[in-house]
């Protein structure tokens, strides 16, 4: 197995193997992530979605490497402007528990395209992924 | 290749037993219609409706919007490798219902939002409060799952595009554009002196409600890929985007795509106009690095000395977006971006989630968080639960007399990063 | 025509007409009365508005009797119920601009009383007020009295009447940061497409979004031999010794101080913290967490780094302008260099 799921979504945690199941919130998930960079495990996805409504989803999984390797200082940079940006975004929005199935289905729909993407491609390396500043490796 | 779209100016939609366009006045046979879209197993139930400017009517939640068309010489019918048989397309001439559009509306999640308001203050921030809409709602057969719910929708729209778009056949266009190019051998040799200019349009490509599809391949699954802009101005591509309400580029705005028509409309004269370049936006990191120096790399082999990119959605792509800017600057093209910005209710946050000091020339179409107060409606087309979603974004967003205070975020077209509508950002 | 709106205007003790540097250290006081600026503002309000009285305070008493200060100002802003309250302009003097800056700011988010200063676009006290305060850009002297006066009264007149102001560049202040959304008469592929032009002829184009910018500082070469570099200890943290003998604001730094740790072996039980941006309590307890003078030694006796330099500096980060912030780097780097030390290790909170 060359990926592991972090993830707060239950339907997701009844469908892998391979999750680390956080019993909270979308931020607590990227915090996960967070964490786990900082210790050398590598980032697979970008940790926000591509729209605004995703971010408003009470649900998110995102997909990391499953060894530690050398920390990744453009991968640190990405997921912690990435919960600044999440709180900017949410600081203000009530939950909609009502959508949360739907949130649900959508969540682990994008996660399974997202896995196919990854098996499609076997990286075999750390990503050295180079955004803009945040992200880049400053040469 | 040479397109001619022959305009035919709708000034009014009205139901009737033909489907035909007579003084401007469009007449729909919805029987005819709602007959077409039921031929799919899948569909339970067509409800068609229509709004016109000014009217106090509100449409929620919003899908898709299709201009309609039909091809009344040269090859391709509907949606080639959609709705219809698989042509290469971008050559002929095309009758097209100019000011009506088919919105597509039903909820395939329960969260979606996708306002058009056709009147007052909501209208302002939306260009498809001045269209003739017809409003076609599809309710499926339960039990389909999302994927396939999806599709459903998505090509009952384009069917009814296509059906609509037959009332044109016969009608005279007010006015005809004529979109024409020969290969680039051609072009470089009659403008010798004029700089290469590419257009990169980003697409979201990741899965479930945020995918796009050219000639009906979703672009998850390529390497960003030239194309002829008359291609896309003939309905090569086709929106599966349904909840970035804002910046989603509709099938409508594809087919009318405003960066390739304000690019071709400088074709010859000042640049010369190499073509378009589709490029997908990937979830994962690799994937975005293989995209983002695949797409440079397409500018610079053709040989480009300007580019403009625009965005799809806000979050992850505003990486793709800055780190294709990066490497275009790097390799001395000069580039131009165009994208949405999220900066808070009061404007104070950092715009873009990334950043790169090489995006010099950006295009700012709004602030997706810009707050917007809608009054209430007369007429409601859709779902009451929809409106109820968007009422309750935050505490005290739903008004005493019925109004409700929303963002940009939730009307349809009004921040699009292919710069379709008039919105902008000024610092205060 | 209705009353005409009420003005408090705050000087400092030269435009207060007290006196020259020697007098910056005099406590504010209040007079119904137009002192200074105030007369000539007043006038130019042109019957709208009148100023109902001015509150003069030495520089160096704002800046080092804060509190004191502060509790004088606001209650007799309290007191006299002002519809606005106007301070300046300081054009570029530094403390002048802090206290501007700090008191309309102050005045805007607690009592909800709008606020007009100038300033010069360089002056440090800009940056603790211009998200919340209309400041309006003047020159870098006095000299400028003349032109800066017409441009607050234009704008006050519109702020007292609650009138909407116009872009920054228009009515001549200096932009908030707030990023407005509003319509342009072109849409943006067409905007788009003209700035590409501009740049492929070489022209001047102006771009929508200007990516925020960073202050990139080169990371230095590794050291080569730890165990035989001097390492001082740096921290923004508020760590002072008891009573903090220095006065070091707890926020909006002024200052920088430096203490000599050479015969401690921690600083927990003759430090704490004055900063007043986090919770004090784990940092009271052992000051060390924020700024590890204990660890620093132990890794001194143990050989991995030859030595710990014998001061340690400190300031507080929380709310200080990026011009202090630069000065104090500077004077302090300076000192370090001169001082011979090898490598610093930077504690923020």
């Amino acid at each position: 197995m060359s990926y592991r799921i972090v993830t707060n979504n239950p339907s997701v945690r009844d469908s892998y193997k391979n999750v680390i199941f956080i019993d909270g919130t979308y931020e607590d998930v990227l915090v996960k992530v967070r964490d786990l960079v900082h210790s050398g495990v590598e980032l697979i996805d970008s940790p926000l979605g591509a729209s605004i409504r995703m971010l408003l989803s009470p649900y998110r999984s995102i997909l990391v490497g499953t060894e530690r390797q050398a920390m990744n200082a453009d991968q640190i940079l990405l997921i912690e402007q990435s919960i600044l940006n999440y709180r900017t975004l949410t600081q203000r929005r009530n939950s909609e528990p009502q959508h949360a199935n739907d949130y649900a289905v959508v969540d682990k729909a994008l996660l399974e395209a997202s896995i196919q993407a990854y098996e499609d491609m076997k990286c075999p390396t750390h990503s050295k992924f180079t955004g803009g500043e945040f992200l880049e490796t400053r040469a | 290749m040479k397109l001619e779209l022959r305009k035919i100016q709708i000034k009014d939609v009205v139901f009737g037993d033909k489907m035909e366009v007579n003084g401007g006045v469009l007449t729909i046979n919805k029987d005819q219609v709602v007959a077409k879209l039921m031929e799919d197993h899948r569909v339970k139930e067509i409800k068609i409706d229509l709004a016109k400017p000014g009217e106090k009517t509100r449409i929620i939640p919003v899908k898709d919007c299709i201009e309609p068309r039909v091809k009344i010489e040269g090859e391709g019918k509907g949606f080639p490798g959609v709705t219809g048989k698989m042509v290469p397309l971008g050559d002929g001439k095309v009758n097209v219902l100019d000011g009506a559009a088919v919105v597509t509306i039903g909820d395939i999640v329960g969260f979606q939002e996708g306002v058009v308001d056709m009147w007052g203050e909501g209208a302002k921030w939306t260009p498809f409060s001045k269209t003739f809409n017809i409003v076609v709602d599809i309710i499926p057969v339960e039990g389909l799952e999302p994927h396939v719910h999806e599709e459903t929708v998505r090509l009952a729209g384009l069917k009814a595009a296509e059906v609509i778009g037959e009332a044109g056949r016969y009608a005279e266009p007010t006015n005809v554009e004529v979109f024409e190019m020969g290969n680039h051998a051609e072009e470089s040799a009659k403008y010798p002196n004029l700089p290469k200019v590419l257009y990169v349009e980003m697409l979201i490509s990741q899965g479930l409600l945020h995918d796009g599809y050219i000639y009906g391949v979703n672009s998850q699954k390529i390497l960003p890929t030239l194309i002829h802009p008359n291609e896309e101005l003939d309905g090569a591509v086709i929106s599966g985007n349904c909840v970035a309400a804002c910046d989603k580029i509709t099938t409508y705005q594809h087919q009318n795509n405003s960066a390739i028509l304000d690019l071709y409309a400088e074709h010859g004269k000042t640049i010369n106009f190499l073509g378009v370049i589709l490029t997908p936006e990937l979830t994962t990191l690799e994937g975005k690095f293989r995209t983002c120096d695949y797409t440079a790399k397409l500018c610079t082999m053709m040989g480009a000395d300007g580019v403009i990119v625009s965005e799809e959605g806000y979050g992850n792509p505003d990486s793709d977006l800055l780190m294709i800017c990066k490497r275009l600057e790097k390799a001395g093209v000069k580039t131009v971006l165009i994208t949405d910005e999220c900066s808070g209710w009061d404007g104070m946050s950092q715009p873009l989630a990334d950043t790169t000091k090489e995006a010099v020339a950006v295009v700012s179409a709004g602030n997706v968080s810009h707050v917007v107060t809608l009054e209430p409606a007369d007429k409601v087309i859709g779902s009451a639960k929809a409106i109820s979603t968007l009422a309750g974004g935050w505490d005290g967003s739903l008004s005493e007399d019925g109004s409700i205070k929303c963002e940009l975020n939730a009307v349809i077209g009004a921040t699009s990063e292919i710069g379709y509508h008039n919105c902008t950002v000024k610092l205060y | 025509m209705s009353n005409p709106f009420k003005v408090l205007y705050y000087v400092n003790q030269f435009f207060g007409q007290v006196g020259g540097e020697e007098k910056a250290g005099i406590e504010p006081f209040y007079k119904e009365e137009k002192i200074g600026p105030a007369a000539g503002f007043e006038a130019l309000l042109e019957g709208e508005g009148t100023v109902v009285g001015t509150l003069v305070c030495g520089d160096n008493y704002f800046n080092e009797h804060n509190k004191e200060a502060f509790a004088f100002i606001m209650d007799t802003i309290k007191a006299a119920k002002p519809d606005l309250v106007v301070t300046g302009p300081a054009f570029n003097a530094g403390r002048y601009g802090m206290a501007c800056g700090e008191i309309a700011a102050k005045v805007t988010e607690e009592l909800g009383i709008p606020t007009l200063s100038g300033m010069y676009i360089e002056n440090p006290g800009l940056d603790t007020c211009v998200s919340k305060v209309i400041v309006v850009s003047t020159p870098d002297s006095a000299a400028g009295m003349r032109t800066a006066l017409p441009t607050m009264a234009k704008i006050a007149r519109k702020l007292a009447k609650g009138e909407e102001l116009g872009a920054p560049e228009v009515e001549g202040y200096i932009p908030q940061g707030r990023r407005l959304t509003v319509f342009s008469d072109k849409r943006g592929s067409k905007r788009a497409v003209e700035m590409l032009l501009a740049r492929l002829n070489n022209e001047a184009f102006e771009t929508e979004l200007p990516m925020p910018q960073f202050d990139r500082v080169d990371p230095a070469l590794a050291i080569k031999d730890l165990s035989k570099a001097t390492i001082a200890l740096v921290t923004s943290g508020g760590i002072v010794p008891f009573g903090n003998p220095d006065r070091i604001q707890s926020a909006s730094a002024q200052k920088w101080g430096k203490y000599d740790v050479s015969a401690a072996a921690a600083l927990k039980g003759a430090y704490y913290t004055i900063h007043g941006g986090y919770d004090p309590v784990y940092a009271n307890e052992t000051p060390d967490r924020v700024a590890p003078l204990d660890v620093m030694k132990t890794l001194e006796k143990e050989g991995v780094i030859g030595k710990v330099y014998d001061y340690f500096y400190t300031t507080t980060g929380t709310g200080t302008s990026v011009g202090n912030s630069l000065t104090f780097g500077k004077e302090i780097g300076a000192e370090l260099k001169a001082a011979g030390v090898d490598g610093v290790i930077l504690t923020s909170t």
